[in-house]
């Protein structure tokens, strides 16, 4: 056993540096724990610091990232709160999903793309990373302004969006042949129908699940429910992170929400963390310069596709250029689902999933720095804005 | 007074308050306790971090404002009724009579029944001061006893 153990010290040390290196450069640790992958992995340009190798133990901390990230992503879901401003927020969010989704799709078919490999790519390019922006809407303060409302109205839009998405996507990759993919589409359903269904007639039973005035009880209680749903799922042929988002939705219905995310964060933050450096290893750096062409092309154009729909989506939102520029720049950066959707190509053992892989990861690479950087120099974003379109020379209605 | 309340997805939740000339006060509740207070000058200003606090500050510096925060004390060196007693704050002002003496000279507690009980003197708290302890102008007194009591003890302190 020493040298998985010794491996597993080196994956969280190298995790440890780069969450320092993140830190210090003021940025998202998504990137610097993917290029830690990079470099500690198989395919290193250093060979002298492959240390690493892609083992299973790496790929199950990895996939327990994915179910409790979703997990906690469906605990934090808040159907009341989406209703509540459900015309706000699905304008915005229609907005949102028709320009990025769309422009996506559309350079995904120009890149050569067809068919299922297509919707990856357009998924990869639409979904915004809630963690990296809720990260720095709290650094910046903005959290406490109404553009941040706007902000994470979009993104719980875009979580609905791709908890839908995923399971269709899952059923028509992992489905195989029309009839398989006709089975697994059914299944995915059933199983999606099982958790709403258990969402709002399982309350009591979960209660009772998780009644236990044992922090330690309830922890191994909370993992066993989303891991134990995630693995069904996933056996049945079913995204396990669409299965563990609506699992979490059900248990955000309870009473134990709140501890249930004290609980758990550290958890999650910890596999999850495990799972962009296992992006990282399986990330060949020779195959991302072979995607530097469509990179080159998707990089600027979905950036400003973002901007458009958000700033659009900001206005509809009833809030004033400036703080609409905000929501532009807000949603820029990519993340975690991303990678996810990559993950589950690779997983489908779909046709030219390495290259969707090294797209994705050069993509969130990018993007989730410059996002970042966007958010932090938005005051000059602001100031260019209202010099091309003063707010005071439009006419007044 | 409206009090604004929104879920914050993946933070915790967030409260405004309208306090007065189009400002705000806006209270960032995260999930692990943690209290960030900020205010906002106006709808179109942004908002300034005033407080990034810890759950225990938080919690102290909310029953201060709802004027429930006492130091506790030692309540079996105190005569007072259980019950009956009630904690007050005596600020004394620049021409207090009793501002230069000590607690002794000034024979506070024979003369009124009320315990001083504590003293806020700038930053600083002196519990339990003893008979020695010189009062000063912008002393905060703590102090412990019956309404009635409280009522003597506040014109004794009072300028004349």
């Amino acid at each position: 056993m020493a040298a998985p153990l010794l491996e597993a010290g080196v994956a969280f040390a190298v995790l440890a540096v780069g969450g320092v290196v993140a830190a210090r450069a003021g940025l998202s640790v998504i990137p610097a724990y993917i290029a830690a992958g990079v470099l500690v992995g198989p395919n290193t340009p250093v060979p002298a610091l492959a240390l690493v190798s892609e083992s299973e133990f790496i790929d199950l901390l990895a996939e327990l990232g994915v179910v409790l990230l979703l997990f906690f992503i469906g605990l934090e879901f808040n159907l009341e709160r989406l209703l509540a401003s459900r015309d706000r927020i699905t304008r915005a969010g229609v907005i949102d999903l028709v320009v990025n989704g769309g422009i996506g799709l559309g350079l995904a078919f120009l890149l050569g793309f067809s068919s299922v490999t297509a919707l990856f790519v357009a998924g990869i390019v639409y979904i915004s990373s809630s963690a990296v922006i809720t990260k720095t809407l709290i650094d910046l303060g903005w959290i406490a302004d109404p553009e941040s409302d706007a902000i994470l109205g979009v993104l719980v839009f875009e979580d609905v969006v791709i908890a839908v998405y995923l399971a269709v996507l899952g059923a028509l990759a992992l489905g195989g042949s029309p009839e398989g993919v006709a089975v697994s589409l059914g299944v995915a359903l059933g199983f999606i129908v099982a958790l709403v269904a258990l969402a709002a007639y399982g309350t009591p039973l979960l209660e009772r699940l998780l009644a236990t005035d044992s922090d330690e009880q309830f922890l191994v209680r909370v993992v066993a429910a989303a891991v134990l749903v995630g693995g069904v799922a996933l056996a049945a042929g079913v995204s396990e992170a669409v299965a563990a988002f609506f699992l979490g939705a059900a248990f955000g219905g309870t009473s134990h929400a709140g501890r249930i995310e004290r609980v758990i964060t550290s958890e999650r933050d910890l596999y999850a963390a495990v799972f962009f450096l296992s992006i990282g290893l399986q990330t060949d750096p020779g195959a991302l310069a072979g995607v530097v062409v469509p990179l080159a092309v998707l990089v600027p154009v979905t950036a400003v596709s973002k901007l458009a729909s958000g700033y659009l989506g900001g206005r509809t939102y009833g809030l004033n250029q400036r703080r609409s520029v905000r929501v532009a720049v807000g949603l820029v950066a990519r993340g975690e689902f991303s990678l996810v959707i990559a993950a589950l190509a690779v997983t489908a053992g779909l046709p030219r999933a390495e290259e969707i892989l090294a797209l994705a990861v050069g993509y969130v690479l990018v993007m989730s720095l410059l996002g970042t950087v966007l958010m932090r120099s938005s005051g000059r974003v602001e100031a260019l804005v209202a010099r091309l379109r003063p707010p005071e020379a439009r006419p007044t209605p | 007074m409206t009090v604004y309340e929104t879920d914050v997805p993946g933070v915790g939740r967030k409260f405004e308050l309208d306090v007065g000339r189009g400002a705000r006060a806006v209270v960032l509740l995260h999930h692990d306790g943690r209290v960030e207070l900020f205010r906002r000058p106006s709808p179109e200003a942004d908002s300034q971090k005033v407080f990034d606090l810890d759950s225990t500050a938080a919690n102290r510096l909310g029953s201060i404002l709802e004027g429930a925060y006492f130091e506790s004390v030692d309540t079996e060196q105190l005569e007072i009724p259980v019950g009956g007693g009630i904690i007050e704050w005596v600020e004394i002002g620049e021409n207090s009579p009793v501002a230069g003496r000590t607690l002794a000279e000034a024979d506070l507690r024979a003369e009124t029944g009320v315990s001083v009980i504590a003293v806020q003197r700038g930053d600083e708290t002196v519990p339990n001061p003893a008979g020695g302890f010189e009062i000063r102008p912008g002393d905060l007194l703590v102090t412990l006893g019956t309404r009635k009591q409280q009522a003597a003890f506040a014109d004794r302190c009072a300028p004349e």
